[in-house]
């Protein structure tokens, strides 16, 4: 009789079946919108990025434009350039453009009925608000474009990244499945050491790895900084994939085994197959912080304009005198690719972060 | 190498030395990279730090090293902008954290309750901010704080006649620690949706409320993964890399320790002695943290017993 949920906000112990479906509903639409309120002001810094840069330049400058993106509405009569005004009438408010203007009367056109001639309005002009059209422009974008070089940015940060992604999953995979499957010699204890290398802030090993890589190597000005490292592995996605490859059964390897596959194979034919989501979920993470990656960038890649990664340009907008509409379009140029890739990869990657945290 | 019978590790099976000693082989040769990576990216740099960390070695004079005994160490003591600088980092991460983990938990409280509705794409967009790079982040507060242009100043500040507020020094780091708050709840979401049920129908049986089915089943049930994004949370915000890279460089980093560091290494300084002798100071203090949040889980953290070694 009594249907009270198990996890719900609102308990209710002694209460008729018909009050208690009441209290469930309300609880549950209270709940649900108070969770989309909630998300709508979590995003609203977004809404105002997009807004933004949907306005025109000239709107930006004009005090009393709305908050959505808008343009004056005008109209070209003889020639001229008109500003239309919202006027107040005894037929209602009129969108009208204004001819000529004095103190106490003002001359007007009906866009609508240019045969009318000019009204006579009685009023002052002053009181008089423009009237604006709702209206989008990408102004903001072409102006972008221009300036940043954006081709070359995208094809740095894709070199980067992609040859980043090919040395991680290589190595993080290889090494997780030596964690998994092998009877390595001190494997625990290495595998704790590889735990706690997470730990490890990157400002202890900032100065030696600066003077090994700028000065020993001398790549001050090339990829391999950002490159090279992934080819060793990343201890917290070894740790990811090293719980999944666990969680797969030995049958199947020791099959492929018995059928004379090597180790490799092994890894390649079965394990690999069987963890595709969270070989994902691992390429995507590393996808998102190639994109972000900026500590190595802007040690290695200040000197070289031309190799920097769109990220690490960005941080220049500021300083390259933008409009605010232009400089709120450069913040979506940078956050669009990501934002693009997790929306198409939720599926994936939300189940596996699930999985990730359940199998700590 | 295409042996036709190796089983490592394979349960009652009699397994020869020498298949023995070739699968351990294998298992060393796989997590070689790793192994490299440790030593020359991790080992090499942290004592090669500590050995700088006691020298005068200079950016510009790279050739003249003289060791310098503690004086580096002095100088810390002596430099209240280091002081400050560790200070603010370790306020950083006590202010920063906890809100970032009640902010999931909460969340994933919600999220883990069948009355809510269109939870996948909601799921994504409470996560989606997690992944914009900070300098996106850093225009759009900026632009949203402007005193005369911004929503903030136009519909929240001046109707309520309050003086503007510093995008750059007081709302992007709030902001910036809210929309990091993805990757916790996401795992601790995953931790409650895999508590069984049946503890809850029991416990409701007996009389338990909702909050007393909160703090006694489901927070002990997924304490692992509360501990799991508390250590992800620390990270990140001593300016570390844990899961998601938030695109700061050194110099701008969340913790103004590490780019102090960075200062004194590329600024007018160029003193790398000095900035190993900061960075290990700063090493110890997060490390003392770490042991510290490790020791408490005695207290706190229930693991599962079966997965002893996945647990540190």
């Amino acid at each position: 009789m009594q249907r009270s949920n198990r996890r719900g906000l609102f308990h209710h112990a002694d209460a008729s079946t018909l009050t208690l479906r009441l209290w469930e509903f309300t609880g549950t639409a209270l709940l649900n919108l108070l969770i989309w309120l909630s998300v709508v002001v979590f995003l609203s810094p977004l809404s105002f990025m997009v807004i933004t840069f949907l306005k025109s330049a000239d709107q930006l400058r004009d005090g009393n434009a709305p908050t959505y993106p808008a343009k004056l509405q005008t109209l070209t009569y003889k020639g001229q350039t008109l500003l239309v005004y919202n006027v107040p009438t005894s037929s209602g408010v009129k969108n009208w453009a204004m001819l000529d203007r004095f103190r106490t009367y003002s001359d007007f056109i009906d866009p609508a009925n240019l045969q009318a001639g000019p009204i006579r309005w009685n009023g002052f002009w002053g009181s008089l608000t423009l009237h604006y059209n709702p209206g989008i422009t990408f102004e903001n974008f072409t102006n972008l474009w221009k300036t940043v070089p954006y081709p070359r940015l995208l094809r740095n940060t894709f070199i980067v990244i992609g040859l980043g992604e090919l040395g991680i999953l290589l190595s993080s995979i290889m090494v997780a499945y030596g964690f998994a499957r092998f009877p390595v010699p001190g494997g625990k204890t290495l595998f704790l050491l590889l735990i706690a290398t997470i730990m490890i802030p990157d400002s202890i090993t900032l100065v030696p790895t600066f003077v090994l890589f700028g000065r020993v190597f001398n790549w001050d000005g090339t990829f391999y900084p950002l490159i090279v490292p992934q080819f060793f592995g990343s201890a917290i996605y070894i740790f990811l994939l090293r719980q999944n490859f666990k969680s797969i059964p030995r049958d199947l390897d020791e099959a492929a085994m018995l059928d004379g596959a090597g180790p490799l194979r092994t890894l390649f034919s079965i394990i690999v197959p069987q963890s595709i989501p969270t070989i994902v979920t691992v390429a995507l993470l590393f996808f998102f912080n190639g994109w972000n990656e900026m500590k190595m960038a802007s040690l290695y890649l200040g000197v070289r304009p031309d190799l920097q990664t769109i990220a690490f340009s960005a941080q220049a907008s500021p300083s390259y005198g933008f409009t605010p509409q232009t400089l709120q379009a450069s913040a979506l140029v940078l956050m669009i690719v990501p934002v693009v890739v997790i929306f198409l990869a939720q599926r994936y990657f939300m189940q596996n972060m699930i999985i990730a945290g359940v199998e700590k | 190498m295409n042996t036709t019978a190796a089983l490592p590790d394979a349960p009652n099976k009699k397994k020869s030395l020498s298949l023995r000693r070739y699968s351990a082989r294998v298992g060393f040769l796989l997590v070689l990279p790793w192994i490299l990576g440790f030593l020359l990216l991790k080992a090499f740099p942290i004592l090669a730090a500590l050995w700088y960390s006691f020298t005068d070695f200079h950016m510009l004079q790279p050739d003249q090293i003289h060791f310098i005994g503690l004086q580096n160490y002095l100088t810390f003591l002596k430099d209240p902008a280091a002081g400050s600088s560790l200070f603010r980092s370790v306020s950083y991460f006590i202010t920063t954290v906890p809100i970032e983990m009640i902010a999931a938990l909460l969340l994933a409280a919600i999220f883990a309750s069948e009355r809510l509705r269109g939870k996948r794409i909601l799921r994504t967009l409470f996560f989606m901010p997690s992944i914009i790079p900070a300098v996106a982040i850093s225009i759009v507060i900026s632009g949203l704080a402007n005193p005369t242009t911004g929503w903030l100043s136009l519909y929240i500040l001046n109707p309520l006649h309050l003086p503007p507020i510093s995008g750059r020094g007081t709302l992007y780091p709030i902001i910036l620690a809210l929309w990091t708050v993805g990757p916790g709840f996401l795992i601790m979401l995953g931790a409650m949706l895999n508590v069984p049920r049946e503890i809850y129908e029991a416990a409701r049986v007996d009389g338990a409320g909702p909050i007393a089915a909160f703090i006694y089943i489901t927070f002990p049930m997924i304490s692992p993964a509360v501990f799991f994004s508390l250590v992800i949370n620390m990270i990140s915000s001593f300016g570390g890399v844990a899961l998601l890279d938030r695109g700061l460089p050194y110099s701008q980093s969340l913790s103004p320790m590490e780019s102090y560091i960075s200062r004194v290494m590329f600024g007018s300084d160029l003193n790398l002695g000095y900035a190993s002798a900061l960075a290990w100071v700063m090493f110890i203090v997060i490390m003392a943290i770490t042991l510290a949040l490790f020791a408490s889980t005695r207290y706190w953290v229930h693991f599962a017993e079966e997965q002893g070694d996945a647990e540190i």
